[in-house]
């Protein structure tokens, strides 16, 4: 019985002899309460930054275009390209569809006599629905390639005529006729023109220069027949503020000017 | 050979109708013509009024500009100093102009030429040169006095080459020979650019932590020239001039929190400007371009709004009333009728623009960090700082941004260099200026409109937030 008691003694004094756990346990307490205390300093100093200050993020406000444009008074060395692969907003346009592989026919091959040949039936082709084409409301907008910023285009060839009517100002001042040029080159957005212009349609029109270099009194002088592309022209011209002050060797106070904007 | 000169015979010969018979077909004659020319005029009475002829298809190219070394003249000490120092700034301001393809001086002849009588503009002309245009002329130092002889000639016009001819007379000094430059510079800049008037002569304002505490600085456009401004003796930030050069808009940290002070140029000294000082942070002031109101940030009813003032702090009124922070303002220097602004109603901040009465709200950016706005002063630009892919671990980084109002068509002009904030134009709408951060040295940076020739304008200590002047 004794020996029992005390076999049982033994188990129980064994049982409860501590295991070295103390040091983890602290540890692990440790740590946790080092979690807490961080989820709680994030969630405040998270909140306090960043949610009060700017709000929750989502997508709003309404975009509205209103149609002006002009450049960037530099000129470019590139003409505008219209490459998707140089942006990073790819086309919208599906790829061109790949032309059908026409049947075999084997030349050789004799007719049998007697065959009758089922005439292959002719599928209607089926009437394509109407679909409505969904109005696309949303403002043109992304990056494009910089050279396709509206901005001075260097455009080749030199076919336009600069010509003197009167005087000599443009042998003698041929440095302010390519000013006038340059300027227009700027200004005249050609984006504004109908795209079923015919190609190298013409609109001349005559403008005053004044001393300080503003134009006024632009006039159609021959229309090309497009509409849109006389009024691009014109306000071309409209647009200039300046084409700098006239030469100061030229002594009088304005000169006219007759310009082509050629589609 | 000259467009303008082939077509004036042209026209020419149709008044004189005996001449028909010598209608040019080969360039050779069309030589020979081009000396009657001028006798046949001078025999004529010059009418009141000339006329042009011209259109598109011309080409734009950037005109090919040639900068002599100017001929000293007189046995000076100072004049080869001065000399130095003007033909560098010419040479950097033109090239800085962002218009002209600059002939860089390995390519020009070694000539010196003073007066249009010295100068043998074929040399130009030809290759390697190729020049259309040379700037050239004399300097001399005497008793103190600095004076330059400038022209300016068309290369391909031998009849009549002078496009401009300038004097200048000044204090004989470093610094007045840089101006002088800057003045010829912005002379021929304004002739051949289209009457927009160049910016040699043109300040930015920025901040600095050089001395120790964050103070107003100034310099030339090109980082020449650096000098304090301010000396508060507390956190100075977003400095901006008004449109006269007289008076400085800034915000500082005084004993009331964060107030939009005003600084007087003239007197040297901060005035007052009473709508600045309310309580709650006010912050960013932004002149109108006629320097009658200024816009600012101010948290005074709780939540940050745009507010404007006229420029003694009469006539206060709040433009923006949206839950969301609502800061620095910028008005459209052209129209003085808009303001863009910095919104953070939808969550992260976007750029809008509004009526200068507050209505016609409309966002600008679709997403993204979007920040620091400057309005173009033609009108049709907004360049501002942008994260386009904020977030955490998203690719993005802070570059700055030209967007063209209508289109909503942007540009990058910034790629994958710092971080990059404070974008503020020149009054040529050429240039832009900006601060740039990388490996914490934060300094001032300029560029062309459409993101090329970077150049880095402070090198000492931090700089911060650069504001270029209205002229």
């Amino acid at each position: 019985m004794m020996s029992t008691l005390l076999e049982g003694d033994e188990k129980l004094e064994r049982e409860l002899v501590p295991e070295p756990i103390a040091a983890p346990a602290m540890g692990s307490i440790a740590l946790h309460i080092a979690l807490a205390g961080f989820l709680v300093l994030y969630g405040l100093l998270g909140g306090l930054f960043h949610h009060s200050i700017w709000g929750d993020s989502g997508q709003g406000g309404a975009i509205q275009v209103n149609l002006v444009s002009s450049a960037l008074p530099l000129p470019s060395d590139q003409p505008p390209n219209q490459n998707v692969l140089a942006t990073e907003t790819p086309s919208q346009a599906p790829a061109e569809a790949t032309p059908k592989a026409k049947q075999a026919v084997d030349e050789n091959a004799l007719a049998i006599s007697g065959k009758q040949v089922k005439p292959k039936q002719q599928t209607a082709p089926k009437t394509q629905q109407h679909q409505p084409q969904t109005q696309n409301n949303r403002a043109q907008y992304g990056e494009q390639a910089s050279n396709s910023m509206p901005r001075v285009l260097q455009q080749s060839g030199s076919s336009g005529p600069a010509t003197i009517n009167v005087g000599d100002f443009g042998s003698r001042f041929g440095w302010y006729v390519d000013e006038i040029n340059r300027k227009m080159v700027t200004s005249w957005y050609k984006a504004e023109v109908d795209p079923r212009t015919p190609k190298g349609a013409r609109v001349y029109l005559t403008f005053t220069i004044h001393r300080d270099g503003s134009p006024s009194d632009v006039t159609i002088d021959r229309a090309s027949g497009s509409t849109t592309l006389d009024r691009s022209c014109q306000r071309g011209v409209q647009r200039v503020d300046s084409f700098g002050p006239l030469p100061s060797a030229y002594n009088s106070s304005t000169l006219k000017v007759s310009y082509y904007c050629e589609y | 050979m000259h467009i303008g000169a082939l077509t004036s015979v042209r026209s020419n010969l149709r008044s004189a109708p005996g001449r028909i018979a010598h209608r040019m077909k080969a360039f050779s004659r069309f030589l020979a013509l081009s000396v009657l020319v001028p006798l046949t005029f001078s025999a004529r009475q010059l009418p009141a009024q000339d006329w042009v002829h011209t259109g598109t298809n011309l080409g734009a190219a950037r005109l090919r500009v040639a900068a002599a070394d100017f001929k000293p003249v007189g046995s000076d000490p100072q004049a080869p100093a001065l000399k130095a120092v003007f033909d560098a700034t010419l040479y950097s301001d033109l090239g800085n102009a962002g218009i002209f393809d600059l002939v860089s001086k390995s390519l020009s002849p070694q000539s010196m030429p003073g007066s249009p009588q010295e100068i043998l503009l074929s040399q130009w002309a030809d290759a390697p040169a190729n020049a259309a245009m040379v700037a050239f002329g004399a300097l001399s130092a005497d008793n103190g006095r600095l004076v330059v002889y400038g022209w300016l000639d068309d290369t391909r016009n031998t009849a009549a080459p002078q496009v401009l001819g300038k004097q200048y007379n000044e204090v004989a000094s470093q610094d007045s020979a840089r101006t002088v430059a800057h003045r010829f510079a912005d002379e021929i800049i304004y002739r051949l650019g289209g009457g927009i008037n160049g910016i040699a002569e043109t300040k930015i304002y920025f901040v600095s932590s050089r001395t120790g505490s964050k103070e107003i600085w100034v310099m030339d456009y090109d980082g020449q020239n650096q000098h304090q401004v301010t000396h508060l003796g507390s956190i100075t930030l977003s400095p901006r001039i008004s449109p006269d050069n007289t008076r400085l808009a800034f915000a500082t940290m005084g004993s009331a929190g964060w107030s939009v002070r005003m600084y007087s140029l003239e007197l040297g000294r901060t005035v007052s400007f009473p709508a600045g000082t309310a309580g709650g942070s006010n912050l960013s002031p932004a002149w109108s371009a006629d320097g009658t109101k200024i816009a600012f940030s101010s948290g005074r009813t709780g939540d940050s709004e745009i507010w404007v003032s006229d420029v003694n702090g009469g006539n206060l009124h709040k433009l923006t009333s949206f839950r969301g922070p609502d800061v620095a303002p910028t008005w459209n220097p052209r129209t003085n009728a808009q303001l863009a602004w910095v919104s953070g109603r939808t969550g992260l901040p976007q750029i809008y623009i509004m009526d200068q009465d507050g209505a016609n709200v409309q966002r600008m950016t679709d997403g993204g960090y979007a920040i620091s706005p400057s309005w173009s002063p033609s009108g049709q630009f907004l360049t501002f700082s942008w994260n386009r892919k904020y977030g955490p671990g998203a690719p993005g980084g802070q570059d700055i941004y030209v967007m063209d109002i209508a289109s909503k068509n942007w540009l990058q002009l910034t790629h994958e260099s710092g971080s990059n904030d404070f974008p503020s134009w020149s009054p040529d709408t050429r240039h832009i200026v900006f601060e740039r951060t990388i490996g914490g040295h934060t300094q001032i940076w300029s560029m062309l409109s459409d993101g090329t020739q970077q150049q880095q304008l402070t090198h000492t200590g931090n700089n911060f937030m650069p504001n270029w002047s209205w002229k």
